[in-house]
């Protein structure tokens, strides 16, 4: 039995079909990919595992138990983890408040916030604990995103663009980060649009487009599939 | 907790401001004691509205029902059953507190949108009021009249005037003290996070409902405490005093302008605001009627347009500066 099992995942919103009978098995301590077009429902499946939407049909099975219906909270506590593609803003909370309040989930008072300044450090936010999310740069916010993740100790973490928007150099100290993470034995499951950077992470991939899973297997055969590079890729593999 | 809880504790400086609260009443005319144990009635009462308007931004109309329910019905057990008000006080924040986790409930349960909160708890209080006005046992519309507190301490009575003032003194200090304890301690970082962002903060492992509901019940029996106190200060349950929608404006006021969320924040509100108030009454009432609202009304319009987060954040920003640009600002 896989980590995390998505079977048949489908969710709707009023007529449109968002994920329609997605499947695929997630092995405890990979990095698995997800990539497709945008609106290719990517977000909403996220959405669906973290338990923030409720699916239309089909089930999620984490550590051996379905979660449907359990809380994004109770599932923080039970080790599965995701960041926001939208990043999240706090109106009067500095970086420091926010990661110690993710590490409160498995620490007390003190050494949370010990801890999360050591998230910050480790992130490379070190100097900046004490400025609120909003007035930090588009990277820095993505780190910080980061750096909630692992306060609260996660065991599988599902990263949603955590590299978009960021410049080639910018990249490096995400990826150094969730190659560590994932060398400590966290599973990691990651949408990612920039291509170089998840054909090097990930151990596998699942390709979605129009909430249908189209195809899956190592980089190597996805890039080589040819309804992939139909799909998804179109002409610029071409050029 | 955090370690500045018990440097507050520790502090010279707050046990320094009791001491010299202490002896006003030495000092001061019984007017200004009386203005003076009026501010600290609202002292605690901003305080304690402050744990649930403030830190978790859940804007409560519904104290005046706690209020109500800490003074009318502990004034009634006494009155009609003749149950000893120290007992009364204890039902009735139980009380409060109940209500205060079934009205948080009620409003996580049935999402309406942005205002649902305000508008359940306006909804409960207004039941409230009408309970109190149609039931006799709470002394319908004319009200209770509490025996002469003759400074018999197990009564539930402090002797009036300078006994008073000191019972409010400690009631203030306690809910301030209250809010330095949740600021500093996990319930504050949650509290904090789901004023900020309620997805954020589930996704971050922080049980929403949960917390919601802790907050309003230590809000709701905190006010509930004030009203069995302030009542007895007062000697008589007016409804139209104590469980009316105005009293939750005045609390909901003083919080904003001292500074919602933060631990002194409601209490200097409250200190600025109920003097001026009471004193420009005083001044200006009987001659001028109307007057002393349109000034009163002046300054707090002006304090908000100055200083949108209240008057604490103005005064460390001035403290920062006249200490020179090295200080860093305070969680
Ligand atoms: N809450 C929602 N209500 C209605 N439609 C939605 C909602 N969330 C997503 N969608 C739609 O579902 C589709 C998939 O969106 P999303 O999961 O965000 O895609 P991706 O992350 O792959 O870009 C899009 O067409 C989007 O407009
Ligand atoms: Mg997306």
């Amino acid at each position: 039995m896989a980590f995390l099992e998505v079977s048949n995942i489908t969710r709707r919103f009023g007529g449109l079909v968002a994920l329609n009978a997605v499947s695929f098995d997630v092995e405890k301590g990979e990095i698995l990919g997800i990539i497709g077009p945008n609106g290719a429902g990517k977000t909403t499946l996220f959405g669906v595992i973290s338990g923030f939407i409720p699916p239309s049909a089909g089930d999620v099975v984490y550590d051996g138990e379905s979660i449907i219906g359990v809380s994004p909270d109770r599932l923080v506590r039970r080790g599965l983890m995701r960041s926001f593609q939208i990043v999240q803003s706090f109106a009067d909370m500095t970086a420091l408040d926010v990661v110690t309040t993710a590490a409160l989930t498995r620490r007390p008072m003190r050494e949370a916030i010990d801890y999360a300044a050591h998230a910050l450090l480790r992130v490379g936010l070190g100097g900046k604990e004490h400025k609120t999310p909003a007035t930090l740069s588009l990277q820095d916010k993505k780190l910080l995103e980061l750096a909630k993740c692992i306060a609260t100790d996660p065991r599988c973490i599902l990263l949603d663009e955590v590299m978009a928007g960021l410049t080639m150099a910018e990249t490096a100290a995400p990826i150094a980060i969730i190659e560590e993470l994932n060398k400590q034995g966290v599973t990691i499951v990651m949408v990612e649009h920039v291509m170089p950077v998840i054909m090097r992470l990930a151990q596998r991939m699942v390709v979605i487009n129009f909430g249908e899973k189209i195809a899956q297997g190592t980089p190597d055969e996805i890039l080589k599939d040819q309804r992939v590079v139909d799909a998804y890729f179109g002409d610029h593999l071409d050029a | 907790m955090r370690d500045e809880f018990y440097k507050t504790l520790a502090s010279p400086i707050w046990w320094g401001a009791l001491v010299i609260a202490a002896i006003m009443p030495f000092v001061l005319s019984s007017y200004y004691v009386h203005i003076l144990t009026l501010a600290l009635v609202y002292v605690a009462l901003a305080s304690s509205w402050n744990i649930v308007g403030g830190m978790a931004g859940q804007i409560s109309l519904a104290h005046s029902l706690f209020i109500g329910i800490g003074s009318m019905f502990s004034a009634a057990l006494l009155l009609k059953l003749g149950i000893n008000m120290w007992l009364g006080l204890v039902i009735s924040a139980v009380i409060s507190g109940i209500l205060g986790a079934v009205i948080a409930w009620i409003d996580f349960r049935f999402q309406l949108g942005h205002l649902s909160f305000v508008l359940i708890t306006l909804a409960f209080a207004e039941m409230g009021s009408i309970v109190v006005e149609g039931w006799d046992f709470l002394g319908g519309a004319s009200g209770l009249l509490l025996p002469k507190d003759t400074g018999n301490f197990l009564a539930f009575q402090f002797g009036g005037g300078h006994g008073a003032f000191w019972m409010m003194l400690a009631l203030a200090a306690i809910c301030v003290l209250v809010n330095v304890a949740i600021l500093n301690s996990p319930l504050g970082y949650y509290l904090r996070t789901i004023r900020d962002n309620e997805k954020a903060a589930q996704a971050i492992g922080v049980n929403i409902l949960r917390y919601k509901i802790t907050a309003m019940v230590i809000s709701a029996m905190l006010a509930s405490v004030v009203g069995t106190a302030y009542v007895r200060y007062l000697t008589f349950a007016d409804p139209y005093l104590l469980i009316s929608p105005v009293i939750t404006i005045e609390i909901v006021l003083f919080a904003t302008v001292g500074g919602l969320g933060r631990a002194y924040g409601p209490a200097l509100g409250a200190l600025l605001l109920v003097p001026l108030g009471e004193i420009l009454r005083g001044k200006l009432g009987s001659t001028l009627p109307g007057l002393h609202y349109f000034i009163y009304g002046i300054v707090v319009i002006s304090v908000i347009l100055v200083t949108p987060r209240g008057l604490l954040p103005l005064f460390e920003r001035l403290w920062a500066r006249w200490r020179g640009p090295a200080v860093a600002g305070k969680p």
